[in-house]
């Protein structure tokens, strides 16, 4: 009788094979047991150019390629180590300063433990993608040692040890190897090999066992810039002594635990959601909750309790005596903490006095009206889910430095004001508070403990003095994490290697041609603002013998250039879109491609993507028909010059006449968009304009629109409308599509409530045709602004559109509310957005001219692109009207100009004015009104200030008003701004 | 938690440290059971399945439903010219790391229990024995990836152990490749044998030759992967297959030399083709 002996124990490589026991437990709450089989080897190489032995093990890839070896044979030394090292730092060392090791100066050949890895990808998903992406860029020689399938230095778990115990350990055998390897190679200076690590117990242990290791600090001591790199250490131990120092002294409210949080959500007690702060007040935020249709208010430092804006964070509804109202009042951070003390914890209380004054006065208007029904819900956080923190641009607050801290390299506490309003000050330590003080800084946010005020935050790096150009245009792209630093190699070797030189293939049979429709007989032109260089677009019309005309819409190429999933591709999916700030474009592709090659410029042959219609004289579509090109554009108009020829009767030729008949039937395109309701929406919009040596800003222009902008944009809809069908038809389920959803009618209550009780006028808003109608009756007869006003006003309430993938939503969500289109999508700007160039793809396989390619009909993959677009697009924008505002402020500065403005928004001391003239907008405070801040009266009901003492005015809304524009420094955000004064009401 | 498959690239090592081309740990034995015509136990990796042959036979009264019939070779029950090979695959609840209950009816099951019955049909003899029966019974104890493969492996040998004429050893292994289909990675390299985590994260494929010969008597692909990276994977399964026949060529050989060193069989008896060295 055979028996089943264990397998194990007969094999001769039992000791190669080993295993890995773990639990883990599911989202459900399950919990698993894991076993997995190790396999121990020792052909895992150093990967240090210094040795001989390994490169005869080193392993090849099924192609036979071999990994080249990265750590140099001449590392760099420190003080301690003149001979050179390699740096094996542990988990810690990443988890709390991974921006020291992304460091040009310093941190190069670094050994990075797989345990290590392992530990970091458990710990934080994004500073694993970091540290991957460290080890894949040559220059800094980051090495993955998979020191747990080799044999010599995996360790077994032993009996009573914890996890992190035999993590720290498997790291320390690491190292023991690496210097006990290195010193067989029989170099002339071998390095050495040192941990760097923050746990003092591994540091301890690693002293016993003769191993080089130091902490983050000690180690960025022995470096040349070391002074500057330890601001970027944030102080885990010395937080931790504070704590232990005083444990009871806690300002802020306990979170809740996980899991007492999880359960209050799944009942329904306590509600889940992203927490905002209010732009005007730092003390209150709003938080949207399923359950609920309005946002609950969140009001004063203890109920927000230490979040963050845009935290994803769970709350508890108060009791109905503590509902309030809104606030009518402007609460700024810095009037009221102006005198705190970064260094002093130990304040009296987390509100402090003057806080509590200014939420007083709140509720003191609250209790004396009877007016029970407005007040609305209110909120307390009880916990975080997930903290949203970024590297975030500010400046130090000169007040909150000490005078010795100015002179001296003595570690100070300063305080950083964040460019972001709406992000608390951050506390912070640093060294070299002398030369940060009036530059730009990028700090992150560490921790938030209860017992501390403000957030504790570390230096990442200095951008350069404020208000300098340079600073400034980075300041504003690191705030709105705009990619902007330039393409990589990789990407650059995605471009076709003829450059500049490329052409549009002569041959016809070339394959390059395969499938294309030569359209180069056609007159085609292309009409952009001036200056234009990627040119995305071009138009063309001619008659038809039937009395019905073609028009062709052409798009540049881009899919022919940009393949699926190469680097180039990857990085523009990152990038999603180009981002124009007033004196600079970051580009979403290389400029070869942008600018030449996919740019549809004039007099010379390109790849285009074709939409060609036939249209009756009335602008009825008669069909369409999309395909792949060659077009050669006869002329590249600015919007001016086309204009101008088409007004002018004696241009003839048969390029204008097809203009004028693209003009004739764009106007008849127009006039059934706005009959099925389609919105016209508008935003103050300004132009600045630079001297153009210098690029400096001399003047600031409003936007004048030109018929031949509403005929370029009437196409391109048209174009994006047939290609949405088109492509939704082909891919039901993965179609990119672009919606724009209907904002609820509470966002109109306050808009149209104001309308009613100022104006006497309705606003109708069951659908966007009532809107769009009742929005053309808001008009002043005495006043032309006033319907652009109301415009301005009423698209701050709508809901931005989104990208998305089709098979997410149900085909009446597809809806585009203001361009009142069933469905919709963008195809016609794919050199600047990447959503065009997917729709690109899709339509490219939806008329069979390439096979589908993988990327474009994941739903997975494309729901993660449109999340990613969705978020860029809107950085993008708020970082173009961040530059413009930054540039009007240039413009006016050292000018004063009295100009006529609106009142857009008022509260109980103070109110907004909006300048059309330069599409500004600015608070002015009760006390910016006379040198004694005059008593006020506010009627909530009617929308009224009225003031009294030291200066007699009655500020109503949308009262137009003078004022006199100048510019200043803000104090808290350090950007040069327009400031306003009420020279007179009219 | 380990790291998952995406770090392949970073030095060429596989989640649980092997190399592309490299085969699991492979361990079997036959004649497990002594009672049975044939047997056999095998283990790639943490896949552990066993293997009990009985037949051929004449046909029995069927068990409802779990008949795979060998598909060309079958016919009209027991009344067919060859014999029918019938296999019954039984998955332990606790094989896998949930456990679970899979019902006699259970569509994977049947369509392994119909692919294991045309990969052995293929190499046995069936033509032998008219109108009788082979009924291999499976029955997986441990799960960890690369499942179908290992069933074949182990009918095969508990075939050997019946002692049923046939052709070869149908050996059978998976091949992956190194990058998800979306990645669309054309440099992906191939992967031979691949376990749990990797078939959950990978494109994959489960193929078995007839012995030394290039012939392919099963392939089995249930993922999407573009057609240039399957030449590839194609190539290092069939390799692998290759490895694996030598290892339960090995088997078989040590079992040989055992029974004839303890006595139970003569030299020369039976086995008297057989060099046992």
């Amino acid at each position: 009788m055979a028996s089943l002996k264990r397998s194990l124990d007969s094999d001769s490589l039992a000791a190669n094979i080993s295993s890995k026991i773990y639990v883990r437990s599911t989202k459900s709450g399950k919990v698993q047991k894991i076993v997995r089989e190790v396999y121990l080897r020792q052909d895992i190489p150093c990967s240090s150019r210094l040795c001989q032995t390994c490169p005869k093990s080193a392993p090849s890839d099924a192609s036979g390629k071999l990994i080249p070896f990265v750590l140099s044979e001449a590392p760099a030394g420190t003080s301690s180590f003149p001979q050179g090292h390699y740096l094996v730092p542990d988990t810690n060392a990443f988890l709390t300063a991974m921006d020291l090791f992304e460091q040009d100066s310093a941190f190069y050949d670094v050994i990075v433990p797989q345990i290590v890895l392992e530990e970091l990808r458990n710990r934080s998903l994004p500073l694993y993608n970091r540290l991957i992406s460290l080890t894949k860029s040559e220059d800094k020689r980051f090495y993955v040692f998979f020191n747990e399938f080799r044999l010599e230095t995996h360790v077994a778990r032993q009996e009573g040890e914890t996890v992190n115990d035999r993590n720290d350990r498997a790291v320390r055998k690491t190292v023991a190897w690496y210097a006990k390897h290195l010193a067989g190679t029989k170099a002339k200076k071998v390095p050495a090999v040192v941990m760097l690590s923050n746990d003092r117990d591994n540091l301890r242990k690693a002293k016993q066992e003769g191993i080089h290791a130091f902490s983050l600090a000690e180690y960025v001591k022995q470096l040349k810039d070391g002074e500057k790199l330890l601001d970027m250490i944030p102080d885990a131990e010395d937080r931790d002594d504070v704590k232990d120092k005083r444990p009871g002294d806690s300002l802020y409210p306990e979170y809740f635990s996980m899991s007492k949080m999880m359960t209050g959500v799944k009942n329904g007690l306590l509600h889940q959601g992203i927490f905002n702060v209010s732009p005007y007040n730092y003390l209150e935020g709003s938080i949207r909750v399923p359950a609920f249709p309005k946002a609950l208010i969140i009001l004063g430092r203890e109920n927000i309790n230490r979040s963050v804006d845009g935290d994803l964070v769970v709350v508890e509804v108060l009791p109905k005596d503590q509902w309030k109202e809104p606030s009518t009042q402007v609460i700024e951070e810095d009037a009221i903490t102006k005198n705190e003390n970064p260094d002093a914890d130990d304040a009296e209380d987390v509100v402090s006095a003057k806080e509590r004054k200014a939420l007083q006065e709140e509720v003191k208007r609250t209790h004396s009206k009877t007016t029970e029904g407005h007040a609305q819900p209110t909120a307390r956080v009880v916990g975080v889910i997930k903290r949203n923190w970024r590297q975030y641009v500010g400046h130090i607050d000169q007040s909150s430095v000490s005078q010795s801290a100015q002179q001296g390299r003595k570690q100070d506490t300063v305080f950083v004001i964040p460019m972001d309003k709406k992000i608390p000050k951050i506390r912070l330590r640093t060294r070299q508070v002398a030369e940060l003080l009036g530059k730009r800084i990028l700090v992150t946010i560490d921790a938030w403990d209860r017992s501390s005020r403000n957030p504790v935050g570390h230096f990442v790096r200095d951008l350069g003095e404020l208000e300098t150009k340079q600073a400034e245009t980075e300041a504003l792209l690191l705030e709105y994490d705009v990619q902007y630093r330039p393409f990589p190699k990789t990407v650059l070797d995605c471009l076709p290697k003829e450059g500049h030189d490329w052409r549009v293939p002569q041959d016809t049979n070339d394959p390059g041609w395969k499938d294309r429709e030569d359209l180069r007989h056609l007159l085609i032109c292309s009409i952009d603002p001036i200056g234009c260089q990627d040119i995305d677009d071009a138009l063309h019309s001619r008659p038809l013998p039937n009395g019905n005309f073609e028009v062709g819409v052409h798009i540049a190429d881009v899919s022919h250039f940009v393949k699926p999933n190469n680097a180039m591709d990857t990085e523009a999916s990152i990038r999603a879109t180009s981002v124009y700030l007033v004196d600079k474009r970051i580009d979403m592709l290389p400029m070869l491609l942008g600018t030449d090659l996919c740019s549809l410029k004039p007099y010379v042959e390109r790849y285009a993507f074709s939409v060609i219609w036939e249209l009756t004289p009335d602008a009825n579509i008669v069909s369409a028909k999309f395909t792949k090109s060659v077009i050669k554009s006869r002329e590249a108009f600015s919007y001016e010059q086309a204009q101008l020829r088409v007004d002018d009767d004696s241009q003839q030729d048969d390029l204008t006449k097809s203009i004028r008949t693209l003009m004739a039937l764009s106007k008849k395109l127009k006039q059934k968009r706005l009959d099925a309701g389609a919105l016209s929406l508008s935003s103050p919009e300004v132009k600045v304009q630079m001297e153009s040596e210098t690029s400096d800003p001399i003047d600031v222009k409003t936007k004048v629109l030109l018929d031949t902008m509403s005929l370029v944009e009437e196409f391109m809809l048209l174009a994006n409308t047939s290609v949405a069908g088109r492509i939704y038809e082909a891919f039901p389920q993965t179609a990119i599509l672009r919606r724009h959803g209907a904002p609820p009618k509470t966002n109109f209550d306050e808009l149209a409530n104001q309308l009613k009780v100022k104006k006497g006028l309705d606003l109708s808003v069951e659908s966007s045709r009532a809107l769009a109608d009742s929005l053309d009756r808001c008009v002043d007869p005495k006043e032309p602004f006033f319907n652009t006003l109301i415009r301005i006003m009423a698209t701050r309430c709508m809901m931005s559109a989104e990208y998305f993938c089709s098979g997410t939503q149900a085909y009446p969500e597809f809806r585009h509310y203001g361009l009142a289109s069933e469905i919709y999508t963008h195809f016609t700007s794919p050199i600047r957005r990447y959503a065009d160039l997917v729709a690109h793809r899709q339509l490219a396989a939806a008329i069979e001219y390439e096979p589908v390619h993988p990327s474009v009909r994941s739903r997975g993959k494309l729901e993660a692109v449109c999340k990613n677009i969705n978020v860029r697009h809107r950085n993008a924008q708020l970082a173009g009207r961040a530059s413009i505002a930054y540039y009007v402020g240039q413009a006016l500065r050292g000018k004063a100009t009295e100009e006529d403005g609106f009142v857009m928004k008022i509260f109980s001391n103070g109110f907004v004015v909006l300048v059309p003239r330069f599409g500004i907008e600015s608070l002015i405070r009760l006390r910016d009104l006379a040198e004694v801040e005059p008593q006020a009266a506010f009627d909530a009901e009617t929308y009224t200030l009225t003031t009294s003492g030291s200066r007699d005015v009655k500020v109503e809304l949308f009262q137009k008003v003078r004022v006199k524009v100048t510019d200043q420094k803000d104090e808290t955000t350090g950007k040069r701004g327009v400031k306003m004064e009420l020279v007179k009401t009219y | 938690m380990p790291l998952d498959t995406s770090t392949y690239n970073l030095a060429l090592l596989r989640v649980d440290g092997r190399r592309w081309n490299e085969l699991r740990r492979i361990n079997a034995q036959i004649r497990t059971q002594a009672a049975a015509d044939g047997s056999s136990y095998l283990e790639m990796g943490h896949t552990k399945v066993m293997c009990v042959v009985t037949g051929p036979s004449e046909p029995g009264p069927r068990r409802g439903g779990v008949v795979g019939s060998a598909g060309g070779a079958g016919g009209g029950g027991g009344q067919s010219k060859d014999a029918e090979v019938v296999v019954n695959i039984v998955i332990a609840g606790f094989s896998s790391v949930d456990r679970k209950r899979r019902g006699r009816g259970d569509k994977r099951t049947l369509e392994m229990q119909s692919t294991v019955a045309n990969a052995l049909a293929a190499s046995l003899h069936i033509h032998l024995f008219p109108h009788s029966q082979i009924n291999v019974s499976l029955h997986v104890l441990s799960q960890d990836g690369s499942l179908l493969a290992a069933l074949i492996n182990a009918a095969t040998l508990a075939c050997v152990d019946a002692g049923i004429p046939m052709t070869d050893y149908v050996a059978a292994c998976t091949a992956g490749s190194t990058s998800t289909y979306a990645a669309n990675d054309e440099s992906a390299d191939p992967l031979l044998d691949m376990n749990h985590q990797e078939e959950q994260e990978l494109p994959g494929l489960t193929v078995a030759t007839m012995g030394d010969s290039d012939r392919v008597v099963a392939l089995v692909c249930e993922s999407r992967v573009q057609i240039s990276r399957l030449e590839g994977m194609l190539v290092v399964g069939v390799d692998g297959c290759k490895q694996v026949r030598e290892i339960l060529d090995r088997v078989v050989r040590e079992k040989g030399r055992r029974m004839i060193d303890e006595g139970t069989v003569e030299k020369g008896t039976g086995l008297n083709d057989m060099d046992v060295d």
